[in-house]
């Protein structure tokens, strides 16, 4: 297994915690946050998908 | 002759009307197909490299083990009816003044007591009993003593532990502690054994999932605390949304969370009641927004949705242009 990938998988592994002061917030939960915003903003310009028109 | 009264709804006959917008095919089943198996195969992959936490178990057993001093400190607070538990009003008891209010407003009072917790009796005594060898003597000694007696030993103990270095229940200077130290260390040695974890939880029945008096008599200890504010499980430490080591937590449960970081809320001794009334005016308020003058109209004033539908709106434009 790749070394990051298995550091991230350790079960013991003391968490990596991003931030300053009373703001932290844990990495996971922030790829969590940033992918549910990528997911937003691509729902906001992809076009919708145009299916077989009925003739 | 006076017009039929139509509802509300179908005042404009709009569900009567025939569709006259762009059709096109969809099929339900290779959408369903799709779904179950592309989100199944994402699942077992992501599972397979990074799974989910899986720490081992915070027991009696293991914290009489990792810090026995903290365990007999607990004990002996138990013992004396000063733990966090004994102290913490309803549900557990009727302490004065324990319970978080606004003016004369006391959420956690309606309850009443419903899970009567004698720490004294259910976290040390009893379980004491039920061993093979119990130390009768000490029990004996107990039993009979005045409440005087039992405040003023235990709160002698606690205060030799303080002295002790490293909080040794060894190396505690000599003085009259009446049958504390026995109990305490009897507790500790029942603890260390595995036995206590078992005995604690099944005072009320054979099967038991009711891990209240473990979880009670744990917390008023520093250990599970400590272990806690290591994992950032804390509320200060946006503990609400946090799962331990890298794993995602519930980042849903952020505002939750929020309010205890910033004042007046960081601060409050009733931050918990503030924080849970704030967040029901904030759910409330979310949903009566269509009633809500101003913000019903945010979407007129921030259009996101012309740009989601923008063809609808183009082909609309048009149509009127």
């Amino acid at each position: 297994m790749h070394p990051l990938i298995s550091y991230f998988a350790a079960q013991d592994s003391p968490g990596i915690y991003l931030g300053f002061g009373a703001f932290q917030i844990q990495l996971g939960n922030l790829i969590v946050i940033l992918v549910m915003i990528l997911l937003f903003v691509l729902a906001l310009f992809l076009p919708f998908p145009s299916g077989k028109k009925r003739p | 002759m006076s017009a039929p009264t139509m509802s509300r709804s179908d005042r404009d006959g709009l569900a009567r009307r025939p569709w006259r917008g762009t059709v096109r095919e969809y099929d339900l089943f290779k959408e369903l197909t799709v779904a179950l198996v592309v989100v199944g195969l994402v699942i077992v992959g992501l599972s397979a490299i990074v799974g989910s936490p899986d720490e081992p178990s915070v027991t009696l057993k293991s914290w009489a083990q990792a810090q026995p001093a903290d365990f007999v400190a607990t004990a002996t607070a138990e013992l004396g009816g000063t733990s966090e538990t004994a102290g913490y009003g309803p549900p557990y008891n009727t302490t004065a003044d324990a319970t978080q209010t606004i003016g004369a407003f006391d959420l956690q009072s309606f309850s009443g007591v419903q899970l009567p917790i004698d720490t004294a009796k259910d976290i040390v005594i009893t379980p004491l009993t039920t061993l093979n060898a119990p130390p009768s003597a000490a029990l004996d000694t107990w039993n009979a003593a005045s409440d005087t007696e039992k405040a003023d030993w235990t709160a002698a103990y606690t205060d030799a532990l303080t002295n002790a270095p490293d909080g040794d229940p060894a190396q505690v200077a000599t003085g009259d502690y009446g049958p504390v130290p026995v109990l305490t260390d009897a507790l500790l040695t029942m603890a260390s054994q595995g036995a206590l974890d078992g005995v604690l939880n099944a005072q009320q029945s054979f099967y038991n999932a009711d891990y209240t008096r473990t979880i009670l008599f744990l917390g008023d200890g520093a250990y599970f605390g400590d272990l806690a504010t290591a994992a950032h499980l804390t509320g200060d430490q946006w503990g609400m949304m946090n799962e331990t080591g890298n794993t995602p937590g519930q980042s849903w449960l952020w505002l939750f969370s929020f309010w205890y970081q910033i004042e007046p809320f960081a601060s409050a001794p009733n931050a918990d009641l503030l924080v849970v009334l704030l967040m029901l005016v904030l759910s409330v308020l979310l949903t009566l927004v269509p009633f809500i003058p101003g913000l019903r109209d945010i979407p007129r004033w921030i259009p996101i949705h012309r740009l989601i539908w923008r063809d609808y709106y183009k082909k609309r434009a048009a149509g009127r242009g």
